[in-house]
Order: C-alpha cells, then sequence, then structure tokens
C-alpha cells in the first residue's frame, strides 16, 4: 500500500538517501520541507499520514503545537536520530506515541519501521477515544447523579421518581439523558 | 551519520557520551539560560565537583525526546512543559523532576508596527498606555472584522509553554476568545523577526533576547512584560529525568547549588557585563552584545529609538529559584481551561516539582532552606 509521507531534513544529503529508501520500498514522498517556515500549512497541504522528520529539527515545537493549538487532527511523527542507547530504544517504543527511532537508518529497514510506528499510533489514538468515552460517560452519570439530587431537594421526590422524571422528559424531548440532566442544573442555578 | 544542527548558526557541540559521573544538561538559546551558562562559564559546578556538559537543542520538543532516549540528562525548560511530558500529552512520555525555577519573568508581547497602526487608529485614547491593555487589541480585532482582513496572528514558543497560557490568560481576561477572536501559531523564538517581516504574524510572545531584537530592527515594539500579566511568574525551569535523579540525587542537588549561586552572581549589577558577554557569545552570538545585555539589565527599549526603560525583567535571585508546587498547580488549571489535558489528581504536581531537592541545595549553597514566600497565581479563570 502507499504511504504519503512528508519529509522534514535540513541535512538534503540524508533527505535524499532516505526519499530513495522510502520510494523505493513504496512510500510517496509528498515534498521535502528543509527550513520551517509556514510548516503548518505545508503540514496541511501535503495530506501525508506519517511524518519523518530529524529529531532536532527547528520546527518540531510547531508540527507538535497543531494539535494544542489548531485541533488538527494528529498524525504520526517518525522521528530519526543517529544513536540511541538500546535501553532507551525499548522505553521509547513503551512509550510510542507518535514517534520512532530509526537507529542507523538502513534505508531497506525505513518502511518496516514507518508502517510499526503507524500502527501504534493507531492503536493509541483507538485507546485514547475509549478513554476519552469513558471519562465522558462518567461525567454524565456524575450529572444525572446531580440533577436527581436536585429534583430530590426541590420538588421532594424520592430518588426513583426523580430518575423516573428525568427519563420521562428525556423520552418526550428525544435528547440524552445527560442533556436532560444538564439543563435541570442549568434551569436550578437560574431559580435559585 | 551526525547530529545535524538545526539552526544554520555553527554546530552545537555534539552531545556527550554517557558518563554516570557527568551530568548532561540541554539549553535553548534565550537570555534565560544565563545560570546554566554563567554556572558553566564561572567554573561554578566544577568548583563543587560536578563535570556538566552543556548542549544547545534547537527545539524543545527535541530537548524533551533527547531526555527520553537516555541522550541528556535534563535542562532548561518551560514550566507547563514538565507536566505535559509526563502525562505524554503529545511526542514521547517522559517522566522528570523539576528542582529548580531557573528564572521568574523575561517574556515581551511584542506588536509589530502594522498592527499598532491599527490599534491607534482603533483606540487612539489606550495604544501608548504601557503597559498596553488587552482592550486595545479587542478594539484592533473589532475592526478588522468588518473589514473583511484575516484573524489577527499572534505566535507563541511551544503549545505547552507559559508565553501560550499567559497570553491566553491576559486575552482571555479582556473577552477575547484566543481561539475564536485570533490565531496562535508556533514559532521558533529566532524566527519570530523574520515571520513579523514577512508579514506572516502580527505580534508574538517570547523570551528575550527575541523582543528586544524586533524592537532593534524596527519591525515593532513591546506592548507589555508577561510580569504585566502575573507578577513574580516562573518562567524556565530545570528539569530533570526522573530516573537520573534516583540514580544520582546529590550530584543533582549539587548541580542546583551552583545554579543558586550564579544567580546571586547574576543579580549583581556589577556582573552585568561580564554576564551579558558570557550569554552573547555562548547562546546568540546573532543578536547585538548591546540587545543582548537589556534584559540582564532589567531594562528594555519598548520601541526603535526610545532609550531603554527599567521593567519587572528577569530575576535570578535565590527566592526566585525556588520550585513552588504550587506554582505548577497553576499551570494545570490552564492547561485543562485549554483543553490541553483532563483532570488530574491532587498527587500529580507532588511528583514532578521537587522542592526538597532545592533545600538540600540551598544548604549546600549556604543559603536558607526555608521555603521562600509563595508569589500568589493569577485567579483562576
Amino acid at each position: 500500500m502507499t504511504l504519503r509521507v512528508l519529509l522534514i531534513d535540513d541535512n538534503l544529503d540524508r533527505a535524499a538517501a532516505v526519499t530513495a529508501g522510502l520510494e523505493a520500498d513504496g512510500c510517496l514522498v509528498m515534498g521535502l520541507v528543509p527550513d520551517h517556515a509556514d510548516i503548518v500549512a505545508q503540514v496541511r497541504a501535503a495530506r501525508a499520514e506519517v511524518i519523518v522528520c530529524d529529531l532536532d529539527h527547528s520546527s518540531r515545537d510547531a508540527i507538535e503545537s497543531m494539535r494544542a493549538l489548531h485541533r488538527d487532527e494528529p498524525r504520526p511523527v517518525v522521528m530519526f536520530v543517529d544513536r540511541a542507547e538500546p535501553a532507551s530504544i525499548a522505553a521509547a517504543m513503551e512509550a510510542g506515541v507518535a514517534a520512532y527511532v530509526i537507529e542507523g537508518l538502513s534505508p531497506s529497514r525505513v518502511r518496516a519501521v514507518i508502517d510499526v510506528a503507524v500502527a501504534r499510533f493507531a492503536s493509541h489514538q483507538a485507546l485514547r477515544a475509549e478513554l476519552a468515552d469513558m471519562r465522558s460517560a462518567l461525567s454524565e452519570r456524575k450529572l444525572v447523579e446531580r440533577a436527581k439530587g436536585l429534583l430530590m431537594q426541590t420538588r421532594r421526590m424520592s430518588e426513583d421518581e426523580a430518575f423516573r422524571a428525568l427519563r420521562r422528559l428525556a423520552m418526550d424531548q428525544g435528547k440524552r439523558l445527560a442533556d436532560v440532566a444538564e439543563s435541570v442544573i442549568a434551569m436550578a442555578k437560574v431559580l435559585k | 551519520m551526525t547530529f545535524a544542527a538545526s539552526s544554520t548558526l555553527d554546530a552545537p557541540r555534539p552531545l556527550a557520551a554517557p558518563r554516570s559521573d557527568v551530568l548532561r544538561l540541554g539549553y535553548v538559546r534565550l537570555t534565560d539560560a544565563a545560570p546554566l551558562l554563567v554556572a558553566d562559564a564561572l567554573g561554578l559546578f566544577h568548583r563543587r565537583g560536578v563535570t556538566v556538559s552543556l548542549s544547545r537543542v534547537g527545539a524543545w520538543a527535541a530537548l524533551r525526546d533527547h531526555i527520553a532516549l537516555g541522550h541528556l540528562d535534563g535542562g532548561q525548560m518551560l514550566s507547563p512543559m514538565p507536566i505535559a511530558a509526563h502525562l505524554g500529552v503529545s511526542g514521547l512520555a517522559t517522566p522528570l523532576s523539576v528542582v529548580a525555577t531557573l528564572a521568574r519573568h523575561g517574556n515581551t508581547i511584542t506588536l509589530g508596527e502594522a498592527l499598532m497602526a491599527e490599534i491607534a487608529a482603533a483606540a487612539p485614547e489606550l495604544a501608548a498606555l504601557r503597559p498596553l491593555p488587552a482592550q486595545a487589541l479587542a478594539a484592533a480585532i473589532v475592526a478588522r472584522r468588518g473589514s473583511g482582513r484575516p484573524l489577527l496572528t499572534f505566535a507563541v514558543v511551544f503549545a505547552f509553554s507559559s508565553h501560550n497560557y499567559l497570553l491566553r490568560h491576559w486575552l482571555a481576561a479582556a473577552g477575547i476568545d484566543p481561539e475564536r477572536d485570533m490565531q496562535l501559531v508556533v514559532v521558533a523564538p529566532p524566527m519570530v523577526a523574520n515571520e513579523l517581516a514577512d508579514g506572516r504574524i502580527d505580534g508574538f510572545c517570547a523570551g528575550e533576547p527575541w523582543g528586544s531584537r524586533a524592537v532593534h530592527l524596527g519591525l515593532g515594539r513591546i506592548g507589555l512584560t508577561t510580569a504585566d500579566i502575573w507578577l513574580n511568574h516562573p518562567e524556565k525551569v530545570l528539569a530533570i529525568g526522573q530516573n537520573r535523579l534516583r540514580q544520582a540525587p546529590e550530584r543533582i542537588s549539587t548541580c542546583v547549588a551552583a545554579i543558586i549561586e550564579a544567580g546571586i552572581w547574576l543579580s549583581d549589577p556589577a556582573n552585568h557585563g561580564e554576564a551579558t558577554r558570557i550569554v552573547h557569545r555562548t547562546a546568540v552570538p546573532d543578536v547585538p552584545e548591546a540587545v543582548v545585555g537589556l534584559a540582564l539589565a532589567r531594562q528594555l527599549v519598548l520601541a526603535p529609538g526610545e532609550a531603554p526603560t527599567s521593567v519587572q525583567g528577569l530575576q535570578f535571585h535565590p527566592a526566585a529559584t525556588y520550585p513552588h508546587p504550587e506554582h505548577g498547580a497553576w499551570w494545570a488549571t490552564q492547561m485543562q481551561r485549554w483543553g490541553h489535558i483532563g483532570a488530574q489528581p491532587d498527587t500529580l504536581i507532588p511528583s514532578i516539582w521537587r522542592p526538597d531537592i532545592w533545600r538540600l541545595a540551598a544548604l549546600e549553597a549556604g543559603i536558607s532552606p526555608q521555603t521562600p514566600p509563595c508569589p500568589a497565581c493569577p485567579p483562576i479563570a
């Protein structure tokens, strides 16, 4: 499968070798960014599936900030460094977020390494999304609990009655239970 | 393969090979790296029996990753960064410990000449005020809205930076939504003047000497400093990889003692000339020495052609070097406020901020190990 890669490197000789390695392995190199002018625009325009970047490149802070500042879809970033202690490579893989280390960078290994990095990135993203879902489920349950409490206090309902009232509201309005709970809480604040 | 230098300057010293008795620390090309640079240049580390090897790094993310990969043991870091690195918010998850604050204050919010003209037109009564109120910027934003011009663009140095959070705090207090009413981008500090000249950004928040350099080049003026947003705010910290701290806590505290000593030396006006020469030579040889010297003397030239004014500038004195966990907690609230991290347990900050190491260092440096008064944090919005 063709993988669209954006390469970021100041060292043009090395970039040429990496490009050759990537293309021989069926990657499509979308472009080479030698300096960091307008890096965000270039990353977006390239529509690359993965960024391959020199660990020390001065544009790294801009690339890494894209998600936090612009809500950009995160992309896996594969970094190359010239050396790393074996223990730290293991640690990096353990942490294996959006990064990977290519030691020695033998062109024939580049594609395999990138494939692993992309797969790890995808599974990490899935895990993150799952965690976010779990967190929001937790906070939704808290909302419902608070709304129930308010109804019990102000309407002198039992816990069961309060829950049924919320559920009825949700069904009548075609809304989610958590949304109804939220508006009950908001309303109680206004009426206080 | 050799390490690629990421700036166009001469290549930084190659990273030292791992030797257990050498402490390898990274820094970025900024005036507030001074305590590290001075302690090295004056032999303060050496005199206390620690061998420190300093390496210049071209990006904050690179500094963190070199620690994660075992190339460096620690280094100068933006205050919110250890929190993001600890949580693995982006890049390699890297457990770090904050063992000292390297400096307070020292960032400017610099506005391009074109934007200053827009502000003067939109809010003539506010444009000349120092510090510039964010309402002046809000007036320019409103004026632009009707004209079909693009959103104002400001640069910060990194998402997880004091610059980003203090700028946002200042904007939001004036009713400006930093994500809807303007655009924030990340630009490496040595590049901000070029970006301003090319019109790609309208202003920036960055550490010295980069704001002063933009004024020196006639590209903009300094509207305010981050001390105007949070008086006595901690700026850079010294962060050490947690593994490394566990292996050699005494060596780290001795290193902090030398940094406290360097801070005392930097606080003496008699040493400003020599401090300027050290910082200029090692970190920013491409910026005129006189421009570098301003921040070290706690002065700024606010607009092209003006005389230097005294400001609440860089502080390196002993109390300023204490790493207050309360301040770490404030950065965490701001990271939550802007959706960069989720809710965190109370145990997070105490597992990163380590004033106990600073106290050992204070005893070694011969100053009081008592916790200095904690400067108040801004209200949490």
